[in-house]
């Protein structure tokens, strides 16, 4: 990875009135990096990127993407980087060649240039239905992978996807990350956001909001190691669990956590101590093994807030 | 007082204009169990669930109800039925307590029942402290949420789910999950569609969806183990190196 | 079917939330009869009156000033003197004036000695909305002026004035404003009834709702009720403006009046109902319900254009508006004072286009989603 940083967030703050969706952020992104940005709904992870795109001036602090920033004009920012959500991408009763020119258009590209790019990226996402195709005859994964490409047509610095793969099936999904990785290989900078922890397990870096605030920000197994100090296990009940069993093991003594996962669970032991004195018992109802604990752990732990 | 109810499915076929949504689809949802409808996009999973709840017509096919071993007709059930559509749903300008008491007042619940009912579903789904926020300012997973809760608010004997999880984070993801699981110990019959196949494996007995057709039922871990895969992602991904779209 | 009043009144509770919320739904409910009646009863006065004549009397004799005095003491010309006719002209062609009467030298001398006295009278033909009227009026001061410098014996000017009020559109507020009413009632109940149902299903609610114990019937009723309440409320101001701001009589009863209210109500809110459920979108159900609901009731229903001046083909159509028929007993309420017995017809018609109405929106309204 390269050491040369690309964005920059310092004590960004940013107001709607009364209410302050973010909250003294500052972290830094290097070039070719995927940068995962998690948290729960409403912990101001769509706003930090509205800034860092361009499109929402922050209340206080400083931003600076790609070597430009607000100071330097109001559309400075935005000529540096692409953007993909999962809401609004492309016109469905558009051509997937309508589209390109409009967005080509809109963002005043040279005819060769656009041309030339337009064919670079149509084979980076491995396009093969015909330009003329119509959006709404693609696939939910097709037409994200062609919102991506949209979103690079200028050649930005800076991508953010914002859940680009929200309601995608999981083949197409991890199409989707193959891109991403060969988009970021190619030199730019992926910033995203996903409800999805397997993503999450593909970043190279995330961080992590909660109320505004980020709450942690480090490789996956950085992370893993900063919320799970002690041995993680999965627990597999021998037979199935009523609810009001499972809500029991929830509160049991034995257990700091205690989290289903599929049809199994999650456990990290209180201490030692009570390990060793309830572990036979346990054994009568799960199957017990240790294993690494996911990105789903580390979300619910740090960003869970049960008092 | 209430007999478990299960409902079948036979050979039901549903088309829209040229594109057939279902090709002849039969399954079962035996009572007081949690069903996971998986399958991708256009596989025909909201339709089904559609067609259960009497919101469409099939084709071809029939649907049938039964209450502790009796058929009874979709016209008894209906009252005892919930059901989360996937789209939203709900007014963005009406607060979450406003939802609720719309919800009361449509199901015809009991004051005292429905104060009891409220406290207690807020308190699971952490909304207690927005009950004056309209719906159109609640983030994805809170919306979810509400929408459940307002399902829930009369106790009903069987739960159809489409999509509850999508774009929501994991924590609001597993108070959905909480709320549901409290059901099945009394014995509701619970059909869920989903794209997270961790979810699928949550459920008691889990049908496959591909283009219309349904390709196996049964026990998430014996049907793993029959496909020789470790998950659902894992399942999913294969057979859609082998020819899917 | 069975009807539960309590969920019909949860869904009317929930609507009025909406339109409490929602400053569309109530400016247009509020604002719009205020706007109505002002435009209507104040801004568009069919009446012509003060037209500006631009007089140039070359003659200056006591027959010419007795045909300006005809002119200008009819109340409805107000005389601008001018020297010459090129002057007279140029006022028209300027539009300081509307119309001009040019009198020629020897007026009265062709007049006393027999030939036929000629004056000129020039209207401005590119105004439609005048013309019409005015050379009407010319026509009777015509001969009214020719009674006037020939007879002898005078009679006084008001006497003249009275004469005048041969025009029942002297006062055309009180024909107007009853027609008001009519298109107020139309608006909110076909408007915004075809706007809230297709809301429903727009955002998904309608198959959340379909979902519960709701029936149909209830849904109808709860939506329907605040709007009807609404036009109603409506109804109650416009009346109130009519009576006492514009002096309308109310010569009828009021509860002929109320009963053709309510069949008018249900009958456009049916029609907005199945519009909403036939569209199924907001802006289609918008277009639709001003298509169907507001033009006609503007247009065709005798509002502003005379049905009986219509062509023939319209003439008969209208007959299928309850706008039409509502117009009648609106208007015979407030100005003949009509029984219910005298207004049969019209009631008859009405009832029979709610009927229809209804029973196609309840057809239509099913509780699927296709």
């Amino acid at each position: 990875m390269n050491d040369e940083t690309v964005v920059e967030a310092r004590d960004l703050v940013v107001r709607y009135g009364d209410f302050t969706a973010v909250d003294r952020v500052t972290f830094t992104v290097g070039r070719g990096e995927i940068f995962g940005f998690l948290g729960a709904n409403g912990a101001g992870k769509t706003t930090t990127i509205r800034v860092l795109c361009g499109v929402l001036p922050p209340t206080e602090g400083r931003v600076r993407v790609a070597g430009t920033g607000y100071e330097d004009g109001e559309n400075a920012i935005k000529a540096k980087v692409g953007y993909m959500s999962q809401k609004f991408t492309l016109y469905n009763d558009l051509t997937v060649k309508e589209n390109l020119d409009f967005i080509a258009s809109l963002r005043k590209l040279d005819a060769a240039y656009y041309a030339k790019r337009r064919q670079e990226i149509l084979e980076l996402i491995s396009f093969k239905k015909g330009l003329g195709a119509f959006v709404h005859e693609l696939s939910g994964g097709t037409k994200q992978q062609v919102s991506l490409a949209a979103a690079l047509l200028h050649d930005p610095e800076v991508v953010f996807l914002d859940e680009p793969t929200a309601g995608v099936t999981p083949a197409g999904r991890e199409r989707f990350w193959a891109l991403i990785r060969r988009v970021a290989e190619s030199g730019k900078t992926v910033f995203v956001t996903t409800h999805y922890m397997d993503e999450a397990e593909q970043c190279g870096r995330i961080a992590l909001m909660r109320e505004g605030k980020l709450v942690a920000m480090d490789s996956p197994a950085g992370l893993k190691a900063a919320a799970f100090p002690e041995q993680v296990f999965e627990f597999e009940p021998i037979e199935e669990l009523s609810f009001s069993r499972m809500t029991a093991f929830q509160n049991h003594e034995a257990f700091a956590f205690f989290e289903p996962y599929g049809h199994r669970f999650h456990a990290a032991a209180a201490n030692a101590e009570a390990w060793r004195h309830w572990r036979p018992e346990l054994e009568k109802t799960f199957r017990i093994r240790t294993i690494a604990p996911s990105l789903e752990d580390v979300f619910i732990r740090m960003v869970e807030d049960r008092p | 007082m209430s007999e478990p109810i299960s409902i079948s499915v036979a050979g039901v076929k549903k088309s829209f204009r040229a594109f057939q949504a279902l090709h002849g689809v039969s399954a079962e949802f035996e009572a007081g169990r949690m069903h996971g409808i998986i399958g991708p996009e256009g596989s025909g999973k909201t339709t089904l669930l559609r067609i259960v709840l009497g919101l469409m017509r099939p084709d071809e096919g029939s649907i049938s109800y039964r209450e502790g071993g009796r058929d009874i007709s979709f016209a008894d059930l209906r009252p005892k039925i919930s059901y989360m559509p996937q789209t939203q749903s709900l007014y963005p300008d009406l607060s979450v307590d406003e939802h609720l008491e719309f919800f009361r007042d449509l199901y015809g619940i009991a004051p005292p029942d429905y104060k009891r009912k409220r406290e207690e579903l807020l308190e699971v789904a952490r909304l207690a402290e927005f009950v004056r926020r309209p719906a159109g300012q609640l983030s994805g997973g809170m919306y979810k949420k509400l929408g459940l809760i307002c399902a829930l608010l009369r106790s009903p004997r069987v739960m159809i789910l489409d999509e509850p999880t999508t774009g929501v984070d994991p924590i609001s993801r597993r108070e959905l999950w909480t709320l549901l699981y409290r059901l099945l110990d009394e014995h509701i019959l619970i059909l869920a569609t989903t794209a997270y196949m961790d979810e699928a494996e949550r459920c008691s007995k889990v049908h496959l969806f591909e283009a219309g057709l349904l390709l196996a039922s049964g026990e998430p871990r014996t049907l793993l183990q029959e496909q020789k895969a470790r998950s659902f992602d894992e399942l999913f991904l294969r057979r859609a190196a082998l020819g899917g779209p | 079917m069975n009807f539960v009043w309590s969920r019909a009144a949860a869904m009317a509770r929930k609507e009025w939330f909406h339109i409490r919320r929602d400053p569309f739904t109530m400016s247009l409910a509020l604002v719009m009869p205020l706007v109505m009646v002002v435009i209507y009863g104040v801004a568009i006065d069919f009446n012509v009156k003060n037209v500006k004549l631009a007089v140039s009397d070359s003659d200056q004799t006591q027959a010419s000033r007795r045909l300006i005095d005809t002119f200008s003491s009819s109340g409805y010309f107000r005389v601008r003197r001018d020297f010459s006719p090129g002057q007279a002209l140029d006022d028209l062609v300027a539009e300081r004036a509307r119309a001009a009467l040019i009198i020629p030298p020897q007026f009265e001398k062709n007049l006393w000695s027999g030939r036929t006295a000629e004056a000129q009278v020039l209207l401005d033909g590119a105004d439609n909305s005048t013309v019409v009227p005015v050379s009407q009026y010319v026509n009777t001061i015509q001969t009214l002026a020719s009674e006037r410098i020939a007879g002898a014996d005078m009679r006084p000017p008001y006497d003249l004035r009275t004469r005048f009020l041969f025009n029942p559109e002297l006062n055309s507020r009180w024909f107007i404003i009853p027609g008001v009413v009519v298109v107020i009632m139309a608006i909110l109940s076909i408007f915004l009834t075809a706007m809230t149902v297709a809301r429903e299903w727009e955002n998904g609610s309608m198959e959340l709702l379909l979902s519960t114990p709701v029936e149909p019937i209830e849904i109808i009723v709860g939506k329907a009720l605040p709007y009807a309440s609404l036009g109603a409320l409506a109804v109650v101001f416009v009346y109130i403006i009519a009576r006492a701001a514009f002096g309308v009589p109310f010569r009828g009863h009021l509860w002929v009046f109320g009963l053709g209210c309510l069949i008018f109500l249900l009958t456009y809110l049916a029609q907005g109902l199945f519009i909403s459920i036939a569209s199924k979108q907001q802006t289609l159900a918008m277009q639709l319900s001003m298509l169907t609901g507001m033009m006609p009731s503007v247009i065709l229903s005798g509002f502003v254009f005379p049905i009986a001046s219509m062509p023939k083909f319209f003439w008969y159509f209208t007959m299928l508006l309850p706008a039409r028929w509502f117009m009648v007993i609106s208007r015979h309420c407030f100005l003949e004072g009509s029984s219910f017995l005298e207004l049969a017809v019209p009631f008859a018609a009405l009832s029979l286009s709610c009927l229809a109405m209804t029973a196609l929106a309840a057809h239509k309204f099913k509780r699927t989603l296709e």
